[in-house]
C-alpha cells in the first residue's frame, strides 16, 4: 500500500505543478499552490504512518500554517494589482519588465 | 474493504484536483478544490492521523477555500472569469508537468524502506491527538513559536499590501 500512496502524492504535486504553469487567472494558481503543498504534505503524513514516527504529522502542521499565510500574501497581492490594473490575468503582471 | 476506501478517496482527490486546474469558472475550481481537500482528510484518517485529518477540514477546506471565496466575491465576475483560461505556452507545461509525475513515479517504485514498525507508535493513551501534543510541546516547542511569529509577519505584510496610500486617501 505504500506505493499507492506514494503515486496519489505524486500525482497531486505533479497536478498542482502543471496547473501552476498552465493556467492565465492568478487565483486559481494559488488553488495549485495550495495542491502542491498538499500532495507534499500527504507523504509527510504516510512515511509518518510506515515508520511509526509522529514527527511526520507535527511537520504537517507547520506546513498547514505557512500555507495559510503564503495564501494571505498571494490574496493581498491579488486584490493590490486587481486595485492598480483592473485585471487579474498574470499576463498583465509584468510591471517589473519595463 | 481497505482497498476499496483508499481506491474511491484517492480517486476523489485526484478528480478534485483535475476539475481545480481544468475549470474555465474560478468558483467551480474553488468548489472542486474544497472536494479533493476532504477526500484528502479520509486518506489521512486511513494513516491513522485523526487530528491532522480534522486540522485539513478546518484549515484548508474551511480556512483558505473560504478566504479565497471572498476575494473572489469582492471581484467583477467578467474580470475573473477572463476569456483565456491557458498560456499559449501550455503544451510545454503539461509536458514537463507529466515529466515530473514520472520522475517520482519512478523515485516511488525504487524506494524501499523497513515498514515493519508501520501503524506504531501514532497514539499515546489510545489517543493519536494526545501523542501530537506531547511532541508538538515537548521537542518542537522553538518551531512552534517560530511558525507563530511567521503567521503574525504574514498578517501584517497582508495588510499593509492592501491599505490605501496616503496621498490617495486625501
Amino acid at each position: 500500500m505504500l506505493i499507492e500512496y506514494m503515486i496519489v502524492s505524486a500525482l497531486l504535486f505533479a497536478i498542482g505543478a502543471t496547473g501552476a504553469m498552465i493556467r492565465r487567472n492568478f487565483i486559481v494558481i494559488l488553488m495549485s499552490l495550495e495542491l502542491m503543498l498538499n500532495g507534499a504534505g500527504m507523504l509527510l503524513i504516510t512515511m509518518s504512518y510506515y515508520l511509526g514516527n509522529v514527527s511526520g504529522q507535527i511537520m504537517f502542521i507547520f506546513v498547514a500554517a505557512v500555507a495559510a499565510s503564503e495564501t494571505a500574501i498571494g490574496l493581498a497581492i491579488v486584490v493590490m494589482m486587481y486595485k492598480r490594473k483592473g485585471s487579474i490575468d498574470i499576463n498583465d503582471f509584468s510591471m517589473l519588465k519595463k | 474493504m481497505t482497498q476499496i476506501v483508499f481506491f474511491i478517496l484517492s480517486l476523489g482527490t485526484i478528480i478534485g484536483a483535475l476539475g481545480t486546474i481544468l475549470c474555465k469558472n474560478a468558483y467551480y475550481s474553488a468548489m472542486w478544490m474544497i472536494s479533493a481537500f476532504v477526500s484528502l482528510a479520509g486518506l489521512f484518517v486511513m494513516l491513522n492521523a485523526p487530528f491532522v485529518a480534522m486540522l485539513q477540514i478546518i484549515v484548508y477546506a474551511g480556512a483558505i477555500a473560504i478566504l479565497i471565496l471572498f476575494v473572489m466575491m469582492l471581484m467583477d465576475r467578467r474580470v475573473l472569469n477572463n476569456k483565456q483560461r491557458f498560456n499559449p505556452q501550455y503544451f510545454w507545461g503539461i509536458i514537463l508537468g507529466v515529466g515530473l509525475f514520472s520522475d517520482l513515479a519512478v523515485l516511488a517504485f525504487k524506494f524501499r524502506i523497513n515498514i515493519s514498525n508501520a501503524g506504531k507508535s501514532l497514539t499515546l493513551h489510545g489517543s493519536n491527538t494526545k501523542m501530537v501534543g506531547d511532541v508538538l510541546f515537548k521537542h518542537y516547542l522553538f518551531p512552534f513559536e517560530i511558525i507563530a511569529i511567521i503567521l503574525l509577519i504574514a498578517l501584517i505584510g497582508a495588510i499593509v499590501l492592501t491599505k490605501k496610500d496616503e496621498e490617495e486617501a486625501r
